[in-house]
């Protein structure tokens, strides 16, 4: 950094002297510079574009850093090629070939850096609030004491609360980090122990073992409530990552809770159904990639119901094909679904090829915001409430439809059931199809967090039965409780014990938790349990 | 009635006996592939095998070596480990192939080593790995950690300034030892022990909230961090996916990893990864015009404009060729002979420079860090003036430190500079 | 009641016979000309694979118990072996450590942990591949069976023991080597464990082991406990009102049945030269279960058939259409399942029956 500096300072000194004509020269002269070079004489020569004040500096540099600005080879010409090439220096547009001949200019993270550091100065004072606010978010991140005039003048004028704030803190960053009086730097430490979050907490620790007493006190102080809060937030952060993993259990397992605990059959290729709902938004995301990029952010809510109608009738394949003609024989199912589930994982690793697949995040699914101190990934959200959807629609379906009615009657009587005009194999074939369907829901939700790979369902497939056993087969109450209690559990432990620790722990719990109560936590009684 | 099972049984075992008479005398070279084509390791596995495939389908189009072509044997251990090894014996002894090419973990290397020891074949190891080995009958092509892991934290040092460190890992014993090495190294660089997290995760680990969010908290201590990287293949994915929605941009908190290569970027949108490291001795950007005709072979090859290649890739490159000069020198396949005449074979490998077959029996290879770009492929931003030469014992590790490894003067894959014997072991 | 060899059992030991003799000496006296060395390791490893299946047959088939954690006693017995095969190493390792093996070496392990003592006894290392999963089976099956955890329930936290234990001996902490395992062996008694000589007395071995398994496993089914355990098979509740200790047969056969996973993973350890925390895996006991589903559930003999021609396919086709074998693999259980409810073996035998009438052995099938 302070090399950085140096270089900064010995290509400026000359500008400042230079009358105002040379300045412009001068500009061009930098941006030209800009394709050579080693990457921290590169980050020398942005820092000086931006102090040039030149009013096309702010779009090279964004240019720049979104990799948009290119260099053609042969002339040395310096590009912007997006949103619509031209040149950087002139601003006339570029014929194509001029265009496709362009070089793009590369950065690395430390050029990227100086980069935003220097843009911070040029929008500063932008019209915009959102650009003033990222402006001083820059600043707030490479502290800098040279910057503290401007960051001053800026706050001083600032109106925007929000804006105020963050220059507040970007100002006493840059006071923390240069030579200023005690009482001044007292009150920047007060002003981000405010903050009370990490960034606060990295700032800080340093001042504890200040060689001045009171700034060391004061330091020392907000760190120890920072801490205190972490503490406190922390536990609510663990409790959200035990949500989240328990939203991802449910959505595994939930379909299994139909085609294993309602109507007993031990689906092996349960996790190849889930596998088979990812390769699907995989499928569908592709299709949109070419065709239509604009639809780009709706692909899960169009895969979500190809991927039922995949896995579904793939569901009902093996219902007709296999498992109907082994009803009776539970245990034989495994056997025989375990061959579905060879044959299909090779038969998606014949047609995809055996490496992961693409499957992007939906702008809306991207990123995270913060609760407090709690970081809340906004992925991890839609899933826990796609889970949550999936469960409620499914209780909707069995115990409030028509369907569900007969469904039950089915897997409680069969004979019975039967005898009352339901069409058995229609209803067993339909149920099949349903839990197969909301398997392939769930790979929906998994693209977004897994690799999309044939060896997605196998990951899976023992964790969903452990929960469904857990909660207590055919009783789907007991899935949503067991999933989201082993979540809990399991987070709760991973931060003392590990990661691998933690799910150790978590599977000799559930063994002691079944010798307990045998039938799981949620029990179905009655004379049905003996079957 | 049994009598029946009997016939299927001794049918089977005939089809076995039929195989292995089918060595027989005839006019090709056979080469084994021994890359596991389902299961886990198939994701990474796979795509060495077509590029044998290729390398193969090149040679013969060349004519083959010493007037006999070649053929390629190719079978499935199924990321199995003990398969491989029952696989690797089905090559040599019932396939009769010449010269093994296969392996990924280090595991599945492990379970063939005395298959090739007894059997006296040789086999090519293409992936990057812990070192602490050196074995007669095997030709290590990867990296060894000091052609990976040292100089990538260098970089670090040196350009990012960087001073605390965690080190994440998947619990198996290549990145424990590449972590214990680095541990040594950095401490020794100054580096406060406080300043050093180590972390480990089972295989295929995919909820990563907890582990990013410590990684987040430990990098807020007022020093510049950076994650060391040596997560396996699989779990990769979802760690970059959690990465990148926490927000830990690469300005923040850099990772730089050791297993994470233009195949597992192909499963990502690198967008949100700008700017994450990776070290390898080859990245695909490389711009030379061995490594355009490289390319352009494999996607011709593969059929697909979107494949991309990747480090182990080009080690299995410059393994085929080092072994088809050796042959070529040697003038037959037979074993012992090659294994003599692979030491101090040059043959170029795809980032401009020569390649070395050392007395170790690793090579020189030059090491580039690479920085992730949006269209899932590395800028390169750093690399070693010349080639580095392979380690198998590390000097960073005080039982390993006093070993060396030549297979030419000494005739000894773990020598003992200080007892001046050759190990324990009989080999 | 029934003769303790009936006639299947009798005809596979007849087979099993000729097999012992034949391989070795086809191997040993032609220089592996006639039987290739690799052919005798792979036929010793199917043959554990079969010691395996009738162990899990006697639990599954006999009394009911659906255990989906048979690969834990297995792999277990394997770890005990592998452990005295460490110890047998000596200062024949890498590091030239005479006390440490190579793994704890450069993990820096200062001295062996005490669960590794006395390993180097090969009596002690014997004894531990039949006590360390008979304790274990003991334990779990102690809690479990008197809790009456039975059915689904059962088989899951049967799954749950052995993932449990995967990811625990995954734990380079442990002290087992991590994901690695244990490796590398170099003799076993003394004998070096590369020599022909050594593979075939190993092959003799498992064969004997295998043979005496299922004599075992025939005894204790065909005796009145034999017949009990098949009663709470088929009524658990009925039996135990009817006064029997339904907890005590069960656990009983569970830990005989563990205790012999326990020798096949031990005589499976050499011969393939490698034991690891993979053999742990939910996947690997499943498919134990089908190789019995496959050869005919309750038949023991049909276990011990079903083992070697489910690894006879996997090995045959992995080599032949290495891109493809998971459809062939994946159809075959699909296909048996369907078409053959009481496996290959019953199969065979209706197969036989039509030819020739009356059939005494088709009365035992159903027995």
């Amino acid at each position: 950094m302070l090399f950085l500096r140096a270089c900064l300072l010995a290509l400026l000194l000359p500008m400042f002297a230079a009358p105002a004509s040379a300045q412009t020269q001068d500009f061009d002269a930098l941006v030209t510079s800009l394709p050579e070079g080693s990457y921290s004489a590169r980050g020398a020569v942005v820092g000086a574009i931006a102090l040039t004040g030149d009013p096309r500096a702010e779009a090279i540099l964004t240019a720049l850093l979104d990799g948009a600005l290119g260099v053609i080879e042969t002339t040395g010409q310096v590009v912007i090629l997006a949103p619509a090439p031209a040149d950087a220096l002139a601003g006339t547009p570029l014929t194509d070939a001029e265009a496709t001949s362009a070089e793009r200019i590369r950065v690395n993270n430390g050029l990227r850096r100086d980069i935003r550091a220097a843009l911070g100065i040029l929008t500063l004072s932008d019209p915009d609030p959102a650009k003033r606010l990222a402006a001083a978010d820059a600043a707030f991140r490479a502290p800098d004491a040279a910057q503290y005039e401007l960051l001053d003048a800026a706050f001083q004028r600032e109106e925007n609360p929000a804006v105020k704030s963050r220059l507040a803190e970007a100002r006493a960053v840059a006071i923390l980090d240069g030579d200023f009086p005690d009482a001044e730097k007292r009150e920047a430490i007060d002003v981000i122990a405010d903050r009370g979050d990490a960034d606060a907490q990295r700032i800080l620790t340093p001042f504890a073992a200040s060689e001045d007493p009171d700034i060391a006190e004061a330091a020392a102080a907000a760190l120890a409530s920072i801490e205190q809060s972490r503490m406190l937030w922390g536990q609510a952060q663990n409790i959200w990552y035990g949500l989240s993993l328990g939203s991802v259990l449910l959505l595994a397992a939930i379909g299994l809770a139909i085609t294993f605990g309602v109507m007993g059959v031990i689906n092996m290729a349960h996790g190849e159904l889930v596998m088979l709902g990812a390769y699907t938004t995989y499928a569908v995301q592709e299709t949109i990639r070419q065709n239509a990029p604009g639809l780009f952010d709706w692909s899960l809510l169009i895969a979500a119901p190809l991927a039922f109608l995949v896995a579904g009738a793939v569901g009902v394949a093996i219902e007709r094909g296999i498992v109907r003609h082994l009803y009776g024989r539970a245990l034989e199912t495994l056997l025989a679904t375990w061959g579905v589930s060879l044959i299909l994982q090779q038969s998606v690793r014949s047609i995809f090829g055996p490496n992961n697949r693409e499957v992007g995040n939906p702008s809306w699914m991207s990123g995270s915001f913060d609760v407090g101190q709690m970081t809340v990934t906004w992925n991890r959200l839609w899933i826990l409430i796609f889970a949550l959807a999936v469960f409620a629609v499914l209780l909707f379906v069995m115990k409030r439809t028509a369907v569900g009615l007969q469904m039950r009657a089915v897997t409680q009587n069969r004979p019975m059931a039967a005898s009352m005009g339901i069409r058995t194999n229609w209803v067993d074939a339909l149920t099949f199809g349903l839990g197969a369907g909301i398997a392939g829901l769930a790979g929906v939700a998994l693209s977004q967090i897994d690799n999309v790979s044939p060896n997605l369902g196998q990951s899976y497939i023992v964790d969903s039965f452990m929960v469904v056993v857990f909660g207590g087969a055919g009783n789907i109450w007991g899935t949503l409780a067991g999933a989201f209690s082993l979540g809990i559990v399991n987070k709760f432990l991973e931060p003392y014990a590990g990661a691998v620790l933690a799910k150790i722990i978590v599977l000799v719990a559930i063994i002691l938790f079944i010798q307990k109560r045998p039938r799981g936590l949620f029990a179905v009684k009655g004379r049905a349990v003996e079957g | 009635m049994t009598f029946k099972a009997k016939t299927l049984f001794k049918a089977g075992i005939a089809s076995l006996l039929l195989s292995t008479a089918a060595i027989a005398q005839d006019d090709t070279i056979k080469v084994g592939v021994l890359h596991s084509l389902s299961g886990t390791m198939a994701i990474s596995e796979t795509t060495l095998k077509d590029v044998m495939l290729m390398l193969i389908d090149e040679q013969n189009k060349k004519g083959g070596i010493n007037g006999k072509m070649l053929e390629a044997v190719v079978v499935d251990p199924a990321s199995d480990w003990p398969l491989f090894a029952e696989k690797a014996r089905e090559l040599i002894e019932a396939n009769g192939v010449d010269v093994v090419f296969g392996c990924w973990t280090s595991v599945s290397r492990k379970s063939v080593l005395p298959v090739f020891e007894e059997l006296n074949s040789i086999l090519f190891y293409p992936v990057q790995y812990e070192g602490e080995e050196s074995q007669k009958n095997v030709f290590y092509t990867g990296a060894a950690p000091n052609q990976q892991a040292i100089p990538a934290v260098d970089y670090l040092m040196a350009e990012e300034g960087v001073e605390r460190w965690v080190l994440a890992g998947t619990d198996y014993v290549y990145p424990r030892t590449t972590n214990k090495i680095l541990e040594a190294y950095l401490i020794g660089k100054g580096v406060a022990p406080e300043d050093i997290m180590i972390n480990y995760t089972p295989f295929g680990h995919s909820d990563w909230q907890t582990i990013v969010s410590d990684i987040k908290t430990f990098g807020s201590a007022g020093k510049k961090t950076a994650v060391v990287s040596t997560i396996n293949g699989d779990a990769n994915v979802p760690f970059y996916k959690e990465l990148g929605n926490q927000g830990v941009s690469a300005e923040d908190i850099p990772v730089v990893a050791f297993s994470v290569g233009e195949e597992e970027l192909a499963g990502l949108d690198t967008t949100p990864l700008v700017g994450h490291l990776a070290a390898w001795n080859y990245f695909m950007s490389v711009d030379t015009p061995e490594n355009a005709e490289f390319i352009e072979k494999w996607q011709t090859f593969i059929g697909s404009e979107e494949r991309v290649t990747n480090d182990p890739m080009e080690a299995h490159y410059i393994g085929f060729n080092m072994w088809v000069k050796a042959v070529e020198a040697a003038g037959t396949t037979d074993a012992d002979a090659v294994i003599d005449a692979l030491p101090g074979i040059e043959v170029p490998n795809l980032t401009g420079g020569t390649s070395i077959m050392l007395p170790n029996h690793h090579i020189t290879k030059p090491v580039l860090v690479g920085e992730i770009q949006d269209d899932g492929q590395f800028d390169v931003v750093w690399e070693t003036d010349g080639l580095v030469e392979g380690d198998a014992w590390s000097d960073f590790l005080p039982e390993s430190a006093v070993l060396t490894s030549d297979w030419v003067e000494l005739k000894c894959g773990n020598y003992n500079t200080e007892t001046k014997t050759c190990g324990g072991a009989s080999n | 009641m029934t003769s303790l060899i009936d006639r299947r059992m009798g005809i596979f030991l007849a087979g099993l016979f000729v097999l012992t003799v034949a391989v070795p000496i086809g191997n040993l006296a032609f220089d592996g000309k006639v039987v290739p060395s690799y052919i005798v390791s792979l036929l010793g490893k199917y043959l554990c694979y079969a010691l395996l299946a009738v162990a899990l047959d006697m639990v599954w088939g006999f009394c009911g118990i659906l255990s989906l954690g048979h690969g834990a006693f297995f792999a277990l017995g394997g770890y005990a072996m592998g452990m005295h095969l460490m110890r047998e190493i000596g200062d024949r390792g890498v590091y030239a450590n005479p006390d440490l093996p190579d793994f704890m070496v450069f993990l820096s392990w200062d001295e062996l942990p005490w669960f590794w003592m006395g390993f180097d006894n090969f009596w002690f290392a014997s004894l531990m591949v039949m006590l360390v999963p008979g304790a274990l089976a003991f334990l779990f099956g102690w809690f479990a069976f008197r809790s009456r955890v039975t059915g689904v329930y059962l088989s899951i936290i049967t799954q749950a023991m052995t993932y449990a234990l995967q990811l625990a001996f995954f734990r380079n902490e442990m002290g087992f080597g991590g994901n690695n395992g244990l490796t590398d062996f170099k003799d076993v008694l003394g004998f070096p464990i590369q020599s022909d000589a050594t593979r075939a007395g190993l092959f003799v071995c498992t064969a004997i082991a295998l043979a005496l398994g299922l004599l075992i496993a025939r005894a204790i089914t065909t005796s009145k406990l034999g017949m009990i355990l098949v009663c709470i098979r088929d009524a658990e509740s009925r039996t135990r009102f009817m006064g029997y200790r339904v907890e005590g047969y069960k656990l009983f056969i569970f830990v005989v049945s563990a205790m012999m996973a326990g020798v096949a993973g031990a005589l499976y350890t050499p011969q393939v030269g490698i034991i690891n925390p993979g053999e742990f895996s939910p996947a690997n006991s499943i498919e134990i279960v089908i190789w019995v589903a496959l050869g005919g559930r309750g038949t023991l003999v049909g276990a011990a058939l079903g083992a070697i021609l489910v690894a006879l396919a996997k090995t045959l086709f992995t080599g032949w259409f290495p891109e493809f074998w998971l459809f062939a693999l994946g159809g075959l259980f699909i296909l048996v399942t369907l078409f053959l409810p009481k496996g290959v073996l019953g199969l065979i035998e209706e197969t036989f029956a039509r030819k020739k009438k009356p059939a005494p052995a088709l009365q035992e099938a159903k027995a």
